[in-house]
């Protein structure tokens, strides 16, 4: 397979799964406010503040708005097309990625691409404000029919392996900091409001954790008696078996990885199998009391940083369009890891404009 | 009257209809067509072109325009009624295209080669050495079969008697044909019903041809060439088409990124490491092709390709430095070109054609301006020209200016007026619309014409400018037997 082929199916997978996450907390925002509202108000800004942590770009969007409200971040997480991760710039780049092998993929899996991105051309901030729930669930529902028509239509060889790497990776990073954003949220208002953690805001803001994840019902069956914190984060963390955890997502890179490359337990063959194949073996020998030994923030954000390395890996070994054997080394460092519509595109997109006769 | 053609006016006094005879009656190749369409209701149309659009745009077929916003699709603009090319006229399009495609290949060979028609004076030495399109680098190079220009596309237009005239010889990376096949796609998702009547030739085995052809150039060590399709990139206005060739072809659809040349022969880069490649179908200008030979700035190319192919380890289809026999200067000579290298005449008339570059034609040019469509010899797509019935006097003044400079650079026709076929408009009535005809053309072993082509439309009431680019549709095109 063409590198640039499987680069950008992995891109069109990530961005799609980004989409989807990014639908995930919004959804559950909205829900727990809801639930929330004898002791605050929908537009309480700590609330609201904590989805622009876990998309980590604070100074964009502060350089963008006043204030910290569901009508700023809803626009900033769904709308906004100089935000890269909002929703409506995840699906453009993940039909840009699709357009640009649209003779590599399925034409089914085009027209699923296709059309939500055509459908997110013609939806208004009042629709969502008028019926979020609904919103969501057409997001949510659109990627799951992505995964079911790409795993239906598409041959299970090294491409769709790719797909799997990048929808794996890109979910455990948005665990990772979907869990550290929240523990933090909920150990300040602990220092400040001691009255309140013990009490069952702190269960409900848990439990929307587990929500945004859809874990709520597999984690109830798991854990019959109580909802609290460690436990939810074993579940989210550690569990092997719940297919939005970190640890089942981690194996299931892992696994997609081994089949590109023929590598197995105790021997891999390149540094993207190495490091993920350590990764998933410290997460199996890992208790939940390891982690609150490490610190949970530090704990995450070295997983983060690890992740990040795997991606790289990842490029260096699949992507890059440097042939070590026939290029000496002094030619222009690997460009910017980002896919289709990054740095890479654009710097050709004037030559590529020649006039076809 | 038939029901859509009561109040369509076929103006025949001025333009040749493709439907409607001088005497007011259907042309009888057309007769059954209309009577289905009298069937059919307006909603009944406006339901079928519901069908065509999401036909389109699910399939993605939608064009790029240059110059404006970033990201702006369009639908490439269809006309439900199909045109219809009877046995007949289909068989002197065939053997005519035929004729002057073996002619431009012997033409390419022979200035590559021994330049024999300039020692002849058959053509001035200087138009060839001069011109841009020109690869001096080439000269002695061996083709594969010897055949230079293996994809062509000419332009074909009727003049008022309805003869059929060649416009442009399109001998570099001419496109459109993937609209020819999506077209026919269309049709036959709205109008079923249509099919049943006529015995239309099929076109759908143009990516097999196309793939056979490429094959049958392969550099002649390789037995199995793996063929590739080379393109600028997504933001090409015909990406969508060389991505579709390179589908039905199952071969990959390359970037110059995706090649590497090492010890002059050519490879993709895959997951696995590097693969040979030996036949590129490529869709990019040769300007771009190889930063090391040509423009050094160019993002697109593969450096080393040139040398790649001069050693005869790639073939490139279309060869490097066909560009000079499409140049529209030459192609005034195109009817000699046939005469000195086949010795027949030609079957296909050229439209009349003045060159700035002889100074009685000048003097002429100059004083018609207003009347005249003046071209640049080496634009295409419809721009870098003049249309002197629609222009303006300070447009005519430019133009007069650009052509002294660059006398060598101009050339002028008559204003033909193409001929029209009806065509709809809101989905409610008909007009007479200017029409073109690019069929294909595939040169390997033998040459090989799929029967029809693309029958360009131009949409905007009036105009005579075909191109997509330019605000022009297309329509199906059926090569009917009785």
């Amino acid at each position: 397979m063409l590198s640039r082929v499987a680069e950008s199916l992995f891109w069109m997978s990530r961005y799609f799964e980004r989409a989807e996450n990014t639908a995930r907390f919004l959804d559950v925002n909205f829900n727990l406010l809801l639930d929330l509202n004898k002791i605050t108000h929908i537009e309480n800004p700590s609330y609201w503040v904590a989805l622009i942590l876990v998309t980590s770009d604070k100074e964009r969007f502060n350089s963008l708005y006043d204030e910290y409200s569901a009508r700023t971040v809803t626009d900033y997480l769904v709308f906004n097309k100089s935000n890269p991760n909002s929703i409506t710039s995840c699906i453009g780049l993940a039909r840009e990625n699709a357009r640009s092998i649209i003779e590599s993929i399925s034409s089914e899996m085009w027209e699923q691409v296709n059309n939500l991105y055509h459908y997110l051309q013609n939806v208004t901030p009042q629709f969502v404000q008028n019926d979020p729930y609904g919103f969501y669930k057409e997001i949510k529902n659109a990627s799951h029919l992505f995964q079911g028509i790409t795993d239906n239509t598409f041959s299970h060889n090294e491409g769709w392996d790719f797909i799997q790497i990048a929808k794996y990776l890109e979910r455990t990073d948005n665990i990772a900091r979907l869990i550290d954003v929240k523990y933090h949220m909920l150990l300040s208002e602990a220092q400040s409001q001691p009255e309140l953690v013990a009490g069952s805001e702190d269960i409900i803001q848990w439990m929307a954790v587990l929500k945004s994840c859809s874990a709520l019902e597999a984690f109830r069956k798991v854990y019959l008696s109580k909802i609290d914190p460690d436990n939810i984060l074993r579940f989210l963390i550690l569990d092997r078996t719940f297919p939005r955890s970190i640890n089942f997502s981690v194996c299931a890179a892992e696994d997609a990885l081994w089949r590109i490359s023929g590598s197995s337990r105790h021997r891999y063959v390149n540094n993207a199998d190495r490091l993920i194949g350590k990764l998933e073996a410290e997460l199996s020998y890992t208790a939940i009391e390891d982690i609150f030994s490490k610190g949970l923030h530090h704990y995450l954000e070295d997983l983060e940083q690890r992740l990040v390395k795997v991606g790289e890996q990842v490029h260096l070994t699949y992507f890059a369009y440097h042939t070590p054997e026939i290029e000496s080394s002094d030619i222009e460092e690997a460009l910017p890891f980002t896919g289709v519509a990054g740095g890479r595109a654009n710097w050709s997109q004037a030559q590529q404009h020649q006039q076809q006769q | 009257m038939i029901r859509f053609f009561e109040r369509y006016e076929a103006e025949t006094s001025q333009f040749f209809d493709e439907v409607i005879s001088k005497e007011g009656t259907p042309r009888p190749h057309y007769d059954k067509m209309l009577h289905r369409f009298s069937q059919f209701s307006t909603d009944d149309i406006k339901a079928r072109r519901e069908i065509v659009n999401i036909f389109f745009r699910n399939q993605g077929i939608t064009f790029t325009v240059y110059g404006e916003e970033e990201g702006v699709e369009r639908l490439f603009p269809f006309d439900l009624i199909p045109r219809v090319v009877p046995a007949d006229e289909w068989q002197t399009i065939e053997k005519g295209l035929t004729q002057r495609i073996t002619a431009l290949n012997a033409f390419l060979h022979d200035i590559y080669h021994g330049q024999k028609i300039l020692k002849d004076k058959i053509i001035p030495a200087e138009l060839i050495l001069g011109s841009q399109h020109f690869r001096r680098e080439f000269v002695g190079v061996n083709p594969p079969l010897g055949i230079y220009i293996h994809v062509t596309g000419s332009d074909i237009i009727r003049d008022g008697q309805g003869n059929y005239l060649v416009l442009e010889d399109n001998l570099r990376t001419p496109s459109g044909v993937s609209y020819m096949l999506q077209n026919r796609q269309a049709m036959k998702r709205a109008f079923p019903v249509l099919f049943d009547k006529y015995k239309i030739r099929p076109i759908e085995n143009y990516p097999q041809e196309l793939l056979r052809t490429l094959q049958e150039i392969g550099p002649v060590s390789r037995r199995e060439p793996n063929v590739v399709v080379l393109t600028p990139g997504i933001y090409n206005s015909a990406y969508f088409e060389h991505s579709f060739l390179a589908r039905q072809m199952g071969v990959e659809l390359t970037e110059g990124k995706d090649l590497v040349v090492n010890n002059n022969k050519v490879y993709t880069r895959t997951t696995r490491g590097l693969e040979r490649v030996d036949v590129i179908y490529r869709r990019v200008d040769d300007a771009y092709l190889d930063p090391l030979v040509f423009r050094p700035d160019s993002k697109l190319g593969v450096a080393g390709l040139v040398n790649a192919y001069r050693k005869g380890n790639v073939t490139l289809a279309n060869a490097i430095g066909c560009g000079v026999a499409d140049d529209k200067v030459i192609y005034s000579f195109v009817p000699k070109i046939i005469k000195y290298y086949l010795g027949e005449d030609p079957i296909l008339q050229n439209v009349p054609t003045w060159l700035a570059s002889n100074p009685s034609d000048l003097k002429y040019i100059l004083a018609n301006l207003s009347s005249l469509v003046v071209k640049a010899a080496n634009e295409s797509g419809g721009y870098g020209m003049l249309i002197g019935p629609e222009s303006t006097i300070e447009q005519q003044e430019n133009f007069a200016e650009m052509i002294v400079a660059n006398p060598r650079n101009y050339i002028a026709q008559p204003t033909i007026s193409l001929s029209r076929h009806p065509s709809f408009f809101n989905d409610t009535e008909l007009f007479g619309c200017h029409i073109d005809l690019r069929p294909y053309v595939l040169y390997g072993k033998t040459v090989t014409i799929v029967p029809g082509g693309l029958t360009r439309v131009a949409l905007k009431r009036g105009s005579l400018v075909v191109n997509s680019s330019q605000g022009g549709g297309s329509k199906d095109t059926w090569v009917v037997d009785e």
